[in-house]
């Protein structure tokens, strides 16, 4: 009672305070993006010293009447928004303005999203927007090759898959607009069947990362994010386009996106892309049957409150391939006499036509995701299915319309996730991940991999600690997957049944250092695991590009990665910026092919090889450095080594991407107002021939890896003012000196050269119609 | 607490639509059944002559692709005279169904996408088998199904026979020169005596 009382004398000391001070004071509070200028609604500011809460208007503004001069401290939220928090002194009637950074557009502040939701502090590369509209029309694989360390493992110029410090395809796991992608890694010449023009970044995460993005991430991963759906009322759109010479292929895409003026938590966007391309040319002759027809889609609709939300994503992809007629061969005779010869073996002229060996693949995805911002901290919740669907026609004798393997890969995953809310100076989150998969071929089909069901559960923690100038992360995953397999084996075809199933933790630990305001270097520890895929353990099959057969090992353990990264990020003087990265990943159990006794077949003897494991070392280290000589003229220079061991038997792992350097040079200017952003650069990329090999090369591939090769691109561009319409138009050729040279990680390297020259022309339109476009010049004048 | 409650419902009404039309694919996923379309196990020679020969020599692999455990192959031994003159008509079958099926006619169907190719190991004397005047396709071009051939002296020797698919050179008398994808290749122990 005492203490009530205190409370009731205290509060009318304080009212009384109050009240002999000027309180009659008029405040107009406007709250605008900080870039672009736009009115940012709803936005919720809180005063700590009124303990009052006010909301934007959809011009962005709010006023606050009757309020007495002194120093208040404001807080803004809104979603996709930096939490802001300022303090303003205010002497008399008037308007305070504020500017909040949008997360995502905020390039001083990537990390904030990533730091977020993705990631962890490990070594990571991103390509912006900017940098995707540079490559667009490009395989998602193909683009990523722009950043260090990362190569692709191909089949000819139509299929590539990203190699991340030499580990692919089942090794690491590519993130579709926060969905881990289901589409059939394990086959090389599977390409991820991902549109590239959904994403507006995509972000590469270095070495083994489990512990936030599962199982199999032991190479790395790929973050393909869409950018957020639009906030402000009004219409905005998007158009690209880009035509290649070398195979005469037009991309166009198209983007809607809207948020309704009378409706302002509800959003949508629809998405297309449209991709033919013919036979392409390597220097001298056309390639048979190389053409590419790919057909994309999306709608995505947002219901988006300050503090809850939810967003529905239905993408559909659909790609029709051809695969070189020459690649596919009968026998170790056939693939000889194609190695041997200087020419490709299948003559051809231009078209568009794909005939057999061809492939259809398909790829749906709905995604529904749903957060609450609450007291204990952000929440998520994500259900995604999945349905991937190919088919590959092989070449008959018999005319056919059927498919010779029809695969279906359905996955239903769920996500829960909670960002708790700063505890003293810790941030992280904790979730869990529930998968059911199944995978099964069309009654008839021939068979490589047997039918399977899965099932895993999986739970995980991370956590970060800030100090004044360096962070500690930690985190720890559980993992549990559950297989059903069933393989129908002998020469009856009886089906038999396996029961699998696999455990493991998986854990990281970070620290990162700043040094002064120019220095910061991190120190990672992190590991990985990845079960045995069903193709390592049954396949039994024949792939006719290598002409040779592959026998599948039951007895196969899980692989277990450690790895250890460190980087070093920071400046020399004002011009020279450097970024020196060292990696070391030792795999436990690595799962390889080794070469066994031939097999004699109706079309002669075959090669066998069996899946054996193996310890594995990877070292290797990624250096760039960018020197600007003035603000528009800079050079940046990139290297990546890798050295891969095999330990157990003291000898190089084969088929490892070969050691590379690039040289980039760009001038940038602005002509005039009409022409703005011009530029001109010039690429040269030196891939060395890859000589670390294993000693029984000779018996196990034929030939020897390609000659080193030498490459020079050139790009000129600029973006034209049409009124207040900007165009991006740029000019790019890519193998300028119509370079004859073959890749160790191309399949193709046995039969025939890389592409010759092409020339890309890119134009990209984007487009913005703003309800609010009249108020602001209204209010600015 | 009220929208928890709204998410945890979403979810459960999507799961359960999302799980309720997959129960069909149960019974194709838990019973895989395989064919190897188009698959070949046995390249058969029929050898006859004007005085009344007529044999028959296998060459036979099981399906060795596709099954882990391959069965023996059956290579038959081409005992001929030496120094004689024989026709001979290549077969193609799939001896790994009951009936067995015969795929020689849909070979001769698309004969102008077909090729049967003939080397003897020694190329002449003992041993050796010269091939000539085999069967053209529709548009006259060589194709091989049926073909003449005169054995030289008595001794040991290899007869290996081709058949290529879509060859690039249907004029070639090797594989490596007429291109295309191997289908079958058969390599006889041939002995005239």
């Amino acid at each position: 009672m005492q203490r009530m009382t205190a409370l009731l004398l205290l509060l009318l000391f304080q009212l009384t305070a109050m009240a002999q001070r000027e309180c009659d004071l008029h405040i107009e509070v406007s709250v605008t993006e900080k870039h672009n200028g736009q009115p940012l609604f709803p936005v919720v500011a809180h005063i700590d010293e009124l303990n009052r809460t006010y909301e934007t208007n959809e011009r962005g503004r709010f006023t606050m009447d009757s309020v007495c001069a002194g120093t208040y401290t404001f807080h803004f939220h809104a979603a996709g928004y930096e939490h802001h928090v300022e303090q303003v002194n205010i002497v008399s009637s008037g308007e305070v303005r504020f500017k909040l950074g949008h997360v995502y557009t905020n390039l001083e502040e990537v990390t904030v999203t990533t730091e977020r939701n993705a990631t962890l502090l490990q070594d990571k590369d991103k390509l912006n927007s900017e940098a995707l509209a540079r490559e667009s029309g490009k395989s998602i694989g193909d683009m990523l090759q722009s950043i260090n360390g990362v190569s692709v493992i191909a089949n000819g110029a139509t299929v590539a898959k990203p190699v991340i410090h030499g580990l692919h395809s089942n090794r690491i796991i590519m993130l579709n607009n926060g969905v881990r992608q289901e589409d059939q890694q394990w086959g090389g010449e599977h390409a991820p069947n991902i549109d590239p023009f959904l994403a507006s970044d995509i972000t590469v995460i270095k070495g083994a990362s489990s512990v936030k993005y599962g199982a199999d991430a032991i190479g790395g991963v790929v973050l393909v994010e869409p950018a957020p759906l639009r906030r402000q009322p009004g219409w905005d759109a998007e158009l690209n386009m880009a035509a290649f010479s070398n195979n005469r292929m037009s991309v166009v895409s198209g983007m809607v996106g809207h948020n309704f003026n009378k409706l302002p938590p509800l959003s949508f966007r629809l998405q297309g892309t449209y991709k033919k391309g013919g036979n392409y040319r390597i220097p001298g002759y056309w390639v048979a049957n190389t053409g590419v027809d790919e057909k994309n889609y999306s709608a995505a609709l947002g219901w988006n409150k300050l503090h809850y939300g939810a967003e529905v994503f239905y993408s559909h992809f659909s790609t029709d391939l051809g695969i070189y007629t020459g690649s596919h061969t009968g026998n170790q005779n056939d693939l000889n006499a194609a190695i041997n010869s200087d020419t490709p073996l299948v003559p051809a002229d231009f078209t568009y036509e794909l005939k057999r060996p061809r492939q259809h693949v398909e790829h749906d995805l709905v995604k529904t995701k749903m957060y609450l911002d609450s007291r204990i901290g952000m929440w998520h919740a994500t259900y995604a299915y999945q349905h991937n669907y190919r088919q590959e026609f092989d070449v008959l004798r018999k005319e056919s319309d059927k498919a010779q393997m029809n695969l279906t890969l359905n996955t239903q995953t769920l996500n829960l996730n909670l960002e708790h809310r700063p505890l003293w100076k810790l941030t992280g989150e904790v979730g869990v991940d529930g998968i059911v998969q199944e995978n099964f071929i069309q009654p008839g089909d021939r068979l490589f991999i047997p039918n399977y069901r899965s099932r895993g559960l999986a739970g995980y923690l991370l956590e970060r600690y800030k100090g004044e100038d360096w962070t500690l992360e930690g985190g720890v995953r559980y993992d549990y997957r559950w297989y059903e397999l069933f393989n129908p084996e002998g020469t009856s075809g009886q089906v038999v049944r396996y029961v699998l199933d696999y455990k493991n933790i998986s854990g990281t630990l970070g620290y990162v250092k700043q040094l002064g305001t120019r220095w910061k270097y991190s120190v990672i520890l992190s590991n990985a695991w990845r079960a045995p895929q069903s193709n390592e353990l049954f396949s039994a099959g024949l792939h006719h590009g290598a002409a040779r057969v592959e026998y599948g090992n039951r007895d196969l353990k899980p692989e277990r990665s450690y790895n250890i990264n460190g980087e070093l990020v920071g400046m020399i003087g004002s011009k020279l910026k450097l970024d020196i990265s060292l990696y070391n990943q030792y795999i436990h159990n690595f799962i390889y092919l080794e070469p066994g006794t031939d097999l004699l077949t109706i079309r002669g003897y075959f090669k066998t090889f069996g899946y054996k494991q193996t310890d594995a070392n990877l070292t290797g280290t990624d250096v760039s450095a960018t020197y600007d000589w003035t603000s528009k003229l800079s050079t940046s220079f990139k290297g990546a080594f890798l050295f891969a061991r095999n330990v157990s038997q003291k000898d190089w792992l084969i088929l490892m991407p070969a050691d590379r350097l690039s040289l980039n040079t760009i001038y940038t200017t602005d002509i005039s107002e009409k022409l703005t952003k011009a530029f001109v650069s010039v690429q040269a990329k030196y891939v060395f021939s890859q000589w670390r090999i294993p000693q029984n090369f000779d018996q196990i591939d034929y030939p020897r890896p390609p000659g080193a090769y030498f490459l020079l691109d050139a790009s000129i561009g600029t973006t034209i003012m049409l009124g207040k319409q900007p165009m991006e138009l740029s000019l790019t050729t890519m193998n300028i000196l119509n370079q004859r040279y073959r890749d160790y990680l191309d399949a193709f390297r046995y039969f025939i050269d890389q592409p010759g020259r092409n020339v890309v022309l890119r134009l990209r339109v984007p487009m913005n119609f703003d309800n609010n476009k009249k108020n602001l010049i209204d209010e600015i004048h | 607490m009220k929208y928890i409650n709204q998410i945890a419902m979403t979810f459960l009404v999507s799961t359960v639509l999302f799980t309720a039309c997959k129960k069909d694919n149960n019974t194709i996923l838990e019973n895989p059944t395989v064919n190897e379309e188009e698959l070949i196990t046995t390249l058969r020679l029929v050898v006859t002559n004007s005085s009344g020969f007529n044999k028959t020599f296998n060459y036979k692999v099981d399906n060795g692709i596709g099954n882990a455990n391959p069965s023996t192959p059956v290579i038959d031994n081409v005992v001929l005279s030496a120094n004689t003159m024989y026709n001979v008509e290549v077969q193609v079958w799939n001896e790994s169904v009951t009936p067995a099926e015969d795929i020689t006619e849909e070979v001769k169907s698309e004969s102008d996408a077909h090729l049967f190719l003939f080397a003897s190991a020694p190329t002449s004397g003992a041993g050796a088998i010269t091939f000539n005047n085999g069967s053209k396709d529709a548009v006259g071009k060589p194709f091989n199904q049926t073909i003449e051939c005169s054995t030289g002296g008595a001794g040991t020797g290899s007869l290996t026979v081709t058949l290529k698919h879509q060859p690039t050179d249907k004029n070639a008398t090797t594989p490596d020169a007429a291109g295309g994808e191997t289908d079958a290749q058969a390599v006889f122990p041939v002995t005239l005596q």
